[in-house]
Parts: structure tokens; sequence; C-alpha cells
């Protein structure tokens, strides 16, 4: 619970900040309610396919793996999608198409990493250009929209669409997740794989369907994406797998796995999506005040958050092996 | 020079002269097969230079991959000092000051935070391009995205002479190697953190020193890839750059866990590569078919090779 109300209490100083850099004014708290409304539901807008992809993320980052190719998953399922004709087949046709392509790209990470040995890094790294020159095999340099042509799609990109694909995932495959042998299972594998594979895990089966069901994310992520955009080009979403590994990792996930849970990637994936948000609402302070534009904060950011999350996550496991220590 | 590495470099020596060959017969009249073996030099410097710097890293079971980043933070360093007028010397050193001085911090962040390479250097992925971007809209007026040198004189070590730089790092590379003491350290250490340190050396030590010292190959890189192109664009510079090195270094017989490997295997590994994607042209892929083929040769060489190591592996697991 402590922890809990830290937390909280770090996203509320964030926003403030940011609202205050923004230079919005309030002269009544009834001035206030319509703008937190309205922030709120760009920031869950904008951020629901980093959560549906945080989710994935947590569960790799658990078994110690890694997945960089996330974002050109999306973009390849979304640029699968936008070759088919709109109209009511389009689900029938385009939405099945996208998630035999977004497990097959999953399923290829997984075959990379468990079957041939292949660090999940540079597998992933590979597959992440592999799959995004896919992308521009398909495009080419043209942006396709045939989403806002097809009935009813645009609910996807809409809050309450966005917001029931996010909670379902959440809920549902948090609860079972929460309290499943398989949960256990992948954090035994992340803990220490030799003992795992010496317990009689399956190992590599574990691996190739936490990176399968990385690729169903990813399509259940680039429904959102495209219901939200409208539109889609080869080069989508390009350094998103670094906004999510970030929430994450701030989420309190582990790199080297072995632990991690929903709640803190929860956490993690709102404070991101705040400071993206952020930035761009401060783009008018930064213009006065700033040589160059705020939004190149970003990049550096993410890259001090990295070092930051991963040395304080591995700070907290050292007290609470160091306390195990004493009190065993 | 362990019997595998032996093996690759048999295999990368044939590799490449079957690639020349099948090249040679694709060649449409009019085309120079001299003028293509000209080139090959200048062409592939920054990547074998770059790719000798990992492979040092690599040795030791570490890795960098914010080397994309790098050069564009120091080509970015490099565009704002010859667009504001200071001398083509003085560009080139100030760049290849800064590539060293981002490797070294690098390799100093890895030991002193003890956190692992892969990790310290993917958070310097976007951490290096949005400085570098700060320091183009700071520093250039108007920035709109690419910092263009017009000036011929910019652009000498990159154009004129990066075969010859070539010549020297790569002679110097595997001179070093058969008589340097510095890469069995790092070998060493890639095979058994462990055992070095019961020998008395410092695993820390080594380690930083294959930043450092790899950090000087790497600065003639950065200096070589920002003179060739004719505008630094911070944003888009090198994308996709640390992968081809990569590739390159483990195609060469490098083991990516460590301990094994050899700089003259690196080097026929970039020539392999680059004679991969000069088959594609001539074989008339097109410009986007050629990256994605070329992203699917370079992962199935990682995957093969990574499965070859695999039964090791096991055994290692098992003792």
């Amino acid at each position: 619970m402590k922890r809990a109300t830290i937390l909280l209490l770090i996203l509320l100083a964030e926003i403030s900040f940011f609202t205050a850099l923004s230079g919005k004014q309030f002269s009544s708290a009834a001035d206030l309610l319509p703008y937190l409304q309205s922030y709120f539901a760009d920031l869950f807008i904008q951020s629901a396919p980093i959560l549906i992809l945080a989710f994935g993320m947590t569960i790799v980052l658990m078994t110690a793996g890694i997945d960089l190719s996330v974002a050109s998953i999306v973009a390849l399922v979304a640029c699968v999608m936008s070759s088919f004709p709109a109209g009511p087949n389009f689900y029938w046709t385009a939405l099945p198409a996208g998630l035999a392509v977004g497990i097959s790209a999953g399923l290829l990470n997984g075959i990379l990493i468990s079957r041939l040995d292949v660090p999940p890094i540079i597998a992933t790294l590979g597959t992440m250009i592999f799959f995004r020159g896919l992308c521009f095999v398909i495009m080419g340099d043209l942006e396709k929209s045939p989403f806002l042509d097809v009935p009813g799609y645009h609910v996807f990109g809409e809050p309450q669409g966005s917001l029931a694909i996010v909670i379902a995932l959440f809920v549902a495959g948090g609860l079972y997740f929460a309290n499943s042998l398989w949960r256990r299972e992948l954090l035994m594998i992340g803990g220490n794989r030799i003992a795992a594979r010496y317990a009689g895990l399956r190992v590599e089966r574990r691996l190739l369907q936490i990176y399968a069901l990385v690729g169903c994310l990813a399509f259940l992520a680039a429904v959102c994406f495209t219901g939200r955009n409208g539109s889609v080009s080869a080069s989508a979403l390009t350094g998103l797998e670094l906004h999510v590994i970030v929430a994450v990792v701030l989420g309190g996930t582990r790199v080297q796995g072995g632990n991690g849970t929903i709640i803190g990637t929860i956490f993690g994936v709102l404070f991101i999506a705040i400071m993206d948000e952020g930035l761009r609402g401060a783009a008018i302070w930064g213009a006065r005040n700033l040589p160059f534009k705020i939004s190149h904060l970003e990049y550096v950011m993410l890259g001090l958050l990295l070092v930051f999350g991963v040395w304080l996550n591995n700070l907290l496991q050292q007290r609470t092996v160091h306390k195990a220590a004493q009190h065993g | 020079m362990g019997r595998p590495v032996r093996r690759r470099l048999a295999f990368l020596f044939a590799g490449n002269l079957i690639l020349l060959f099948t090249i040679f017969a694709l060649l449409k009249e009019g085309s120079s097969f001299t003028e293509i073996l000209g080139r090959i030099g200048p062409d592939i410097a920054p990547a074998a230079l770059a790719a000798f710097a990992l492979t040092g890293i690599i040795f030791t079971g570490a890795i960098d991959l914010s080397i994309a980043s790098m050069i564009a933070l120091a080509g970015t360093i490099f565009g704002c000092f010859a667009t504001r007028g200071y001398s083509p010397v003085l560009s080139f050193a100030i760049c290849a000051a800064s590539a060293w001085s981002l490797m070294s911090f690098n390799g100093l962040l890895v030991t002193r935070l003890n956190m692992p390479a892969i990790i310290v250097t993917l958070a310097g992925l976007p951490l290096y391009r949005g400085i570098a971007l700060i320091i183009a809209d700071s520093f250039i007026p108007n920035f709109s995205g690419n910092i263009s040198v017009h000036s011929d004189a910019y652009h000498s070590p990159g154009k004129l002479y990066g075969g010859w730089i070539l010549l020297v790092g790569a002679s110097v590379a595997i001179m070093w190697e058969s008589f340097g003491k510095h890469p069995r350290l790092w070998l060493a250490l890639g095979n058994s953190p462990e055992a070095c340190h019961l020998m008395g050396l410092q695993p820390r030590r080594i380690l930083s020193s294959s930043f450092v010292l790899g950090g000087l190959f790497f600065a003639a890189a950065a200096v070589l890839y920002a003179t060739r192109v004719q505008a630094v664009e911070p944003a888009r510079m090198a994308l996709g750059f640390e992968l081809q090195v990569i590739a390159a270094v483990i195609l060469g017989g490098t083991n990516i866990f460590g301990g094994e490997g050899s700089y003259l295997g690196t080097f026929l590994g970039v020539l392999f590569l680059y004679l991969i994607s000069q088959l594609l042209i001539y074989a008339g892929a097109s410009a986007y078919l050629q990256d994605a083929l070329t992203g699917a040769i370079i992962l199935i060489i990682i995957a093969v090779d990574c499965a070859l190591h695999r039964p090791l592996k096991r055994m290692e697991e098992l003792s």
C-alpha cells in the first residue's frame, strides 16, 4: 500500500510539473475537470498500444529475454492489414491475416532464441530490421488508409474501444497470469535457466510460447494503433520498442529476469505516457526558452531512464538479497 | 587461433572469391571490374574499422549496441565545426575525439555501474541520438534535419583516403592480434572472468581497456563515415549500422559470447557482407528488397553461428 501511494504521488507530481510547463491556467476547479477528462482520454488513447505491448514485454523480461522487434511487428501487421480492401469483409480477411503475421513473427523470434540459442537482444535486433524491411517491401513509400472506410473500425481507436481491449487483457490476462503455474515457471527460467532445465521445465517450449504471445499482442496493438490513426506507413512506430522497454523497467521488472509485476508495468507505462504528452504540451514553452526542440529531450530521457531504472532495480534486488541473508 | 576460427577463415576466403566471381559474371557491358575492386576499400572502410573496435569488445563477452548513435553524435559535432568554418583538420580531430570519448565512456559505465554492457549501450542508442539532435538544433541556424557540408576539403578522409586508412587500420589490427598483449587478455576474459580473477588479472580493467583501445579504431570509423556523406542527418545517420557490424564480426568467427575470434576473420566478414549487398544490386533487386534480404541473410548467419555453438554451451551447462 505504501509503495502504491508513493507511485501515485510520483505520477501526480509529474502531471503537475508538465501542466505547469505547458502554461495552462485554471481559474476554478470547474475549469480543471474538463481539462483532466480530455487529458486522460488523450493519454489513454496514445498509450493503449504501449500498455498492450508492455504486458508482453514484462513477461519476456521476466525470463531474462528482451524483444526489440515489437514495434516492427506492429508496423508489419498494420502494413499487411492495410493491403486488404476496406469493407465489411475486412474483419474476416485482414484481421485473421494480421493475427497470423503477428504470431508468425513472434514464433520466428521464439525459434531463434529458444531453438538456436541466439541471444534475445541480437535475435530481435535482427528481426526488428528484417520486419521493417518487409514493411518497406509491402508499402514502398506509400501511406495507406483503408481503416477509415471499414465500418465500425474507428471504435478500436476511441477511448472506449481501446479501454475495453486493455481492461480485458490486463484483468483477464493479469488475473490468470498472477495465479498460474506458468508465471512461476517463467520466473524460474528468468532466475536460473540451467536450474529450470534441471528441474524438468520445458524451457524451450515456454520461451517459444511467450514470444508468440508477444506477436499476438502486437496484433492487438496494431488494431488499436490503426483504429486511432486510420492510416499506416512503413516507418510507423519507429522507436516505440524503447518506450515499451523503459516503461517495463521503470515498473520494477529486472532485465536480468526473475521478477516483475504487471501492476508495476502499468505505472511505468503511465510515467512514460505522461512524459511524452507533457513534452508535447510544453512545446510552446520550449520554443520560447530553449535553443532546441523540446521533443528531442524525449530520446535523452528514455536513455537516462533506462539506465536509472536498471540501476535502481539492481539496487533493490541487492537489498532484498542482503535482508534475506540477514534474516535467514 | 583455434580450429573453428581457422575453418571460418577458409570458408570466408572461398566465399568472397565465389562472390567476386559471380559479380564479375553478372557485370553488364560498359562496367569495369577493376573499378568495382577499387571501390571496395573506401566503401567498407567505416564498417571494417567499427567492426575492429567491436571485435575486441566482443572478445571479452561484452558488446556495444550504440555505435550507430555514437557515429551520429560524432558526425553532428563534425558537421557543426565544419559549417562554422573551423579548419578541416580540427573538425576531423574533434569528430575522432568525440567518438573515442563516447566509446570510452560506455566502457566506464559498464565497469562502474556493474550493469550488463548490452543494457548500458541499449540506453546509449536513444541517448546519443537525442544529444546529437539537441546539438544540431542548438548550433546550426535554421536546422532542418540535416547538416550539409559543401567544401570538398571536409570530405577528403572518407572519399579520397578511405582505402589507405583501412589498410593501415587492418594491418595494425592483425599485427596487434599476433603480437599484442591486450587481444589475448580480452579473449581470456571472454573465456572465463573467474579464471582471470584467480590469475591475478583485473577483469574490470581488462573490460574497460577493450572499450578504450577499441575506441581508437572507432574514432577512425566515425571520421570516415561522417566525411563520406554529403550531409549529416542526426536523426537517421547510420541507422542499422550496428547490426551490420555485429553480423560481420560474428560471421568472421568471433563467438558472440566471447573468448574466441580474430581480426582477420572480422575483415573477411565485412567484405563478405559488402559483396553480398553488391551482388543483390547487380542481380537487379529493388532497394527495399535489398534491405529485407540483407537483414534476412544477417539473421541466418547469426542463427547458424549460435546453433553451431549450442552443443558447447550445453556441455558447459552440464559441467
